[in-house]
């Protein structure tokens, strides 16, 4: 099988994961959504009212219409309005995606880049004192919780030290710019543990390859193995490990955005989740679960093309 | 590589400090409101303003026939786009309004040539027709619901078709001739003029309605001191002063307490008196805070059952924050908390055991721990502040009494809470709601009750209230408008869950008599009748009554004529700010 | 036979590995304390009066009250064991739900094959698909509240990665010769299964194990967060949660407790999951 049939194969594979995540997000979220209309309308609701804003959002439909809507806002995109804002859900995805990538995009690539670094730079030490404090200090730093980062930061950092922004956002670059900082660097300070240890163990594995070991035998130095043998090696599983988290860049840092006032996807969803505002909570995670099949369909075709060990079923 | 993209990378994050290192100073030309908002506004549609934050924002832009005296209490109903206070029929049944001539809508491409037209009487005839349009779903209706002749037949037509048709004639509610608007009711309904001082009957223009369609609630035009050029679903809402609000003026009358305070030194100067307004939702309660102190914002309201003050315990503010020019506002406002039972649960239809629990509480903890000790303890329904409250009247019921409450729950059936199920008390997830249902489950202890919270969303636990399957929660009720037939209806049986009186407690005598003084005019007569169901609420418990709450604001000396009030919509034109004070304190903050 | 010495000799290599590696000694007593103060507190032994009050409101740590108190007076010092309890049964749990799924059918995808697997695979790679907190929503949603219904919640949203792993372990281990024998001399699929692959897959579990096992104490402070966590008994989570209410006013031992309990030991089960791993995978030996 070459790899044009391969990559068609597996793109057709789509189709049956995307009707399990409609099945599922169906099963999961209009079953237990249940009936929001006394939250719509307010203390002072009545029956009658409810009746007809029932009607009026198709709730009172058969079950496979209302099944084929997820199935149909999964291609079009187009997922009505909002239970609690009364906005058009994909205009409110449009001005949030901006802001959230704003802070995930750099904090992403500063992360990953700052990562690999360190990582390259411990394997080369590995079994010595900095490998092992490096190794230390991602793992507590990776122990301590998300939200224990978010409120000390922003009470220490931004208002006792004054270093930065307490919280708000403006559109538009520069202006963007002061406001996303200490939440990058929150990001980047959850992150780089895990991605530390990942890409330490990766490069570990190629050292060990018999690969290594000749090459060592041949006199080369540690420097330039490390450089044009392990790290070229090691490309392959960092790619698939990076390219495989950028769907849910996505959603953004979700507790991040809403503390420090970043209007994005991520506060969007909290606000959504609080809220129980299910027509947007099913339009985040069908876009999400769409991207994160698409990626993942780009790197199983890329690992194929980049990897000739990788055996095409 | 790996070298360049980290050069790369070092010069990026040095350029990014660099940008954020450079701070914005104050402008010196330009007054500036900064507020904060802590959820996010749900569109600029006056008939979906339900909420107090959509309500605020919305009276920003537009206005109403009428409006409270800023600087009056008790709270007094003035004419804001009516010329003068309507006149009503000898029945009370027809209310004859005059609107002010002259009067300009905002600027807006929805106009010919996009200027601003006047203001017409079939203007109020068609955004309160809107309120009633059963296609908009609007959240308002319940406020004219029955009572405008007319109005409901007309809802009732246009249900099931596909539009409503607004050129159909309702008797209650017409167009006299350009600027003569005139109601007439279906039944005495003596709280309808309140209603127009709310923002559900603001007036819009049906020129931006046709032209925005469903987007409308984005694109405010509005006769109001304040112009949203587009409201965007972000955090932050920019309005700026309306270059054509016709010629209205900072009053020069005022209560007696505010004129002692200064709130008149911008009298007679026309208004708004600040150029622009910043409101910004920020959620969490850390970045409000921390925002504040820092002088970003002019002011913030501590959330009422939030004991995350600055504020000493019953005394003040702080000597830090005194010194830095920050003010504390303390106002009693018109509500009242409560914990409410299911009268759908058999066990709680007996009057003993509700007394008993209520006598358990320990309320003047509660007041302490979440009310910083300024609340006041609450005897019945009615707040202070409003007739029907009588002062010096205290429950019988009110805890913390253990002998008693032991000595009744015995009473009840429930020795030591032997034979009572477990009592689940519900409450939103919010850190003090679950602290509070904490303390009730506390106090249930020490009578030998067993009790347990259960936390949810607050769309979950509101579901679980109207469908009435909550047991116990704690909440509260804060006025629509200064009158006591607003909260004695909560009561009213009639009025069961889906309605307001989500309790479910009926209880003929209060309904007969409720039903009475629902429709007189205010007087001594009525009056006694609210005291009397006032008293009977007391006796009954119902609830478990809480406080009666003040609003908490701490603001920057900077602000000036802000005022702490329950029907604070329209505030902002009248706030005012001092430049040079601001610019010198900010250095320090 | 030979395959059962041998994994027998991994498994007594693994240990004198760890008990050599200092760190992963300290971890494994770390763990130990924790598992003591919470079995003691769920028998009443200890903190069973965190909820009485021991001073004013927000007194701050002192030789008194170590740690401070909270809003209504209460030791935090007292809140932290309690929520040590909490922590450490939503660890566990999580973790055995989590695994038996994972295992369940992983081994069953990777030892039938054919269409068994393919429905597993599609199953898991949808599930996948959904972002962790729309699962734990939907789940809290449907199972309600409480301790029970946070176990199943956060087990049931993160199976996945195992079941790929044990799928993957079964699958290179099921044409081994061993296995083959196995067949030969007439061994049932599951006695094959249970007797002869999984032992050689489980230390994957073990790793694994320890893994979720803090990743679900971590978790549960977003639940709290959320308003799913645990009710009425402090967790570090509500706690850590509460003191966004506190350090505007300087509050800052409760979030501190809190945060360092739980650092404490998810860094524990950190460094012992990286030592089993040295120990038990097999790539990594001999280095």
């Amino acid at each position: 099988m070459n790899i044009y049939v391969y990559t068609i194969r597996r793109s057709l594979y789509v189709i049956p994961i995307l009707l399990g995540v409609s099945m599922m997000i169906f099963f999961l979220f209009n079953f237990i959504s249940g009936d929001p209309t006394s939250i719509l309308l307010g203390p002072h609701a009545t029956a009658v009212q409810m009746a007809e804003l029932r009607q009026e959002l198709g709730l009172d439909r058969a079950w496979y219409f209302q099944y084929w809507d997820i199935v149909k806002s999964a291609f079009t995109f187009d997922f009505g309005r909002s239970w609690t804002t009364k906005q058009q859900i994909s205009s409110m995805l449009s001005s949030g995606a901006i802001p959230s990538m704003t802070v995930s995009i750099p904090a992403f690539i500063i992360s990953t880049v700052l990562s690999i670094s360190i990582a390259l730079l411990i394997s080369f030490f590995r079994g010595g004192w900095l490998d092992k404090t490096v190794v230390f200090v991602c793992v507590t730093m990776m122990s301590i919780s998300s939200l224990a980062y978010i409120l000390f930061s922003q009470w220490f950092f931004a208002f006792k030290l004054g270093w930065f922004e307490i919280s708000g956002y403006e559109n538009g670059f520069p202006d963007f710019v002061p406001y996303v900082l200490l939440p990058i660097l929150i990001w980047v300070m959850m992150t780089i543990g895990p991605n530390v240890r990942f890409f330490r163990t990766v490069m570990l594995d190629e050292v060990y390859q018999d690969y290594v070991r000749t090459a060592r035998s041949k006199g080369l130095s540690e420097y330039y193995i490390l450089f044009k043998h392990v790290l070229k090696n090691a490309m392959i599983p960092i790619i698939t490990y990076v390219v495989i988290q950028i769907p849910f860049l996505i959603l953004g840092a979700l507790l991040t955005e809403s503390f420090f006032g970043i209007p994005g996807l991520g506060s969007m969803t909290l606000d959504a989740i609080n809220g129980n505002d299910f027509p947007v909570i099913k339009a985040m995670t069908i876009l999400t679960a769409v991207a994160y099949i698409i990626f993942s369909l780009i790197t199983d075709v890329l690992y194929t093309v980049v990897d000739p060990r990788v055996r095409l079923k | 590589m790996l070298k360049q993209i980290n050069t790369l990378l070092v010069t990026t994050i040095f350029l990014f400090f660099l940008l954020g290192g450079c701070a914005k100073k104050v402008d010196p030309n330009v007054k500036v409101l900064n507020f904060v908002i802590s959820s996010k506004v749900k569109g600029m549609d006056p008939v979906y303003a339900a909420d107090k934050y959509s309500n605020n924002e919305i009276a920003r832009v537009y206005e109403g026939l009428l409006e409270y005296h800023y600087l009056k209490r008790p709270y007094t109903l003035v004419p804001n786009l009516a010329a003068s206070m309507p006149k009503v029929s000898a029945d009370g049944l027809t209310y004859t309004f005059k609107i002010k001539q002259g009067v300009m809508f905002h600027d807006d491409i929805c106009f010919p040539r996009g200027k601003g037209r006047e203001l017409e009487a079939a203007d109020f005839v068609y955004s309160i027709k809107r309120l009633a349009d059963p296609k908009l779903q609007s959240l308002g209706w319940w406020l004219l619901d029955g009572k405008i002749k007319g109005l409901n037949s007309w809802r009732k037509k246009y249900s099931s078709a596909d539009a409503a048709d607004y050129s159909e004639v309702v008797e209650g509610l017409q167009a006299l001739d350009k600027y003569t608007l005139q109601f007439k009711l279906a039944r005495p309904f003596p709280q309808f003029l309140y209603s127009l001082a709310m923002p559900f009957t603001f007036a819009v223009a049906n020129e931006a309605v046709t032209k925005y369609g469903k987007e409308f609630l984005n694109h405010p035009v509005g006769t109001g001191p304040f112009i949203l050029p587009a409201f965007e679903q972000s955090n932050k809402i920019t309005y700026v002063k309306n270059p054509t609000f016709r010629e209205k003026l900072y009053p020069s009358e005022a209560s007696e307490e505010f004129k002692k305070l200064g709130y008149l030194a911008d009298a007679g100067k026309r208004l708004p008196l600040v150029d622009k307004i910043v409101v910004k939702t920020m959620v969490e309660s850390q970045p409000r805070w921390l925002n504040f102190l820092k002088g970003k914002l002019d002011y913030i309201s501590i959330p009422k059952d939030n004991f995350d003050t600055a504020v000493i315990p019953g005394k003040g503010i702080s000597d830090k924050l005194a010194k830095k020019g920050i003010i504390l506002l303390i106002t009693p406002s018109l509500d009242v908390t409560y914990t409410s039972f299911n009268f759908d649960h058999k066990l709680f239809q007996n009057k003993k055991l509700r007394q008993a629990l209520s006598l358990a509480i320990d309320i003047h903890k509660v007041n302490k721990l979440f009310y910083n000790d300024t609340g006041l303890p609450a005897n019945s329904v009615i707040p202070p502040g409003i007739a029907g409250h009588i002062k010096g009247f205290v429950n019988k019921y009110q805890g913390p009494d253990l002998e008693r409450s032991k000595k009744l729950l015995a009473e009840a059936g429930y020795k030591d809470g032997k034979g009572l199920p477990e009592l689940v008390y519900e409450t939103t997830a919010s850190t003090t709601a679950r602290l509070q249902g904490d303390l009730f489950v506390r106090r249930m202890a020490l009578i030998g009750v067993k009790a347990r919270i259960q936390q949810n969303t607050w769309p979950e636990m509101n579901k679980k209230i109207n469908n009435r399957t909550a047991m116990i929660w704690g909440i509260a009720w804060s006025a629509d408008y200064p009158d006591a037939e607003n909260f004695l209806q909560l009561l009213y049986g009639p009025n069961r869950a889906p309605g307001s009186n989500k309790a479910g407690y009926n209880n003929p005598a209060f309904n007969r008599m409720f039903e009475v003084a629902s429709r007189m005019q205010d007087s001594p007569e009525r009056t006694a009748f609210y005291e009397r169901l006032n008293l009977l609420v007391a006796e009954d418990s119902p609830w478990i009554f809480g406080v009666h709450r003040q609003s908490y604001v701490i603001k920057h000396g900077w602000l000036k004529n802000y005022i702490s009030s329950d029907f604070d919509s329209g505030q902002a034109q009248y706030l005012n700010i001092n430049l040079k004070e601001k610019i010198k304190k900010i250095e320090v903050l | 036979m030979g395959n059962i010495t041998k994994s027998k000799s991994l498994w007594s290599h693994a240990w004198s590995s760890l008990t050599a590696d200092r760190m992963a000694l300290i971890s494994m007593v770390i763990i130990g304390t924790y598992t003591l103060i919470a079995v003691l507190g769920g028998l009443d032994l200890i903190a069973s009066d965190w909820a009485k009050e021991v001073g004013p409101s927000y007194a701050a740590p002192s030789w008194d009250n170590l740690l401070g108190t909270d809003i209504f007076g209460r030791s935090v010092v007292a809140k932290v064991i309690k929520g040590t309890e909490i922590a450490m049964s939503i660890g566990l749990f999580t973790a055995i739900v989590s695994t038996v799924i994972g295992v369940f059918l992983g081994s069953i995808a990777g030892y039938y094959g054919g269409k068994v697997d393919e429905v597993i695979v599609w199953f898991y790679t949808t599930f996948a698909s959904i972002p962790g907190i729309m699962k734990l929503v939907a789940i809290s949603f449907i199972l309600g509240k409480g301790l029970f219904a946070i176990y199943l919640a956060l087990g049931l949203s993160n199976w996945v990665h195992l079941c790929r792993l044990v799928r993957g372990e079964v699958i290179r281990h099921k044409d081994r010769e061993y296995v083959q024998a196995a067949t030969a001399i007439g061994g049932g699929n599951f006695r094959k299964l249970f007797k002869h692959i999984l032992p050689n897959v489980f230390h994957i579990v073990i790793i694994q194990f320890s893994l979720q096992f803090q990743t679900a104490i971590k978790s549960e402070v977003i639940l709290s967060y959320l308003g799913l966590g645990a009710q009425s008994v402090p967790s570090w989570g509500t706690m850590i949660n509460d003191s966004k209410l506190e350090l505007a006013r300087d509050v800052w031992w409760q979030l501190s407790a809190a945060t360092a309990a739980m650092l404490i030991v998810v860094l524990a089960f950190n460094i012992l999951g990286d030592a089993l791993r040295d120990a038990l995978d097999p790539k990594l030996k001999g280095k």
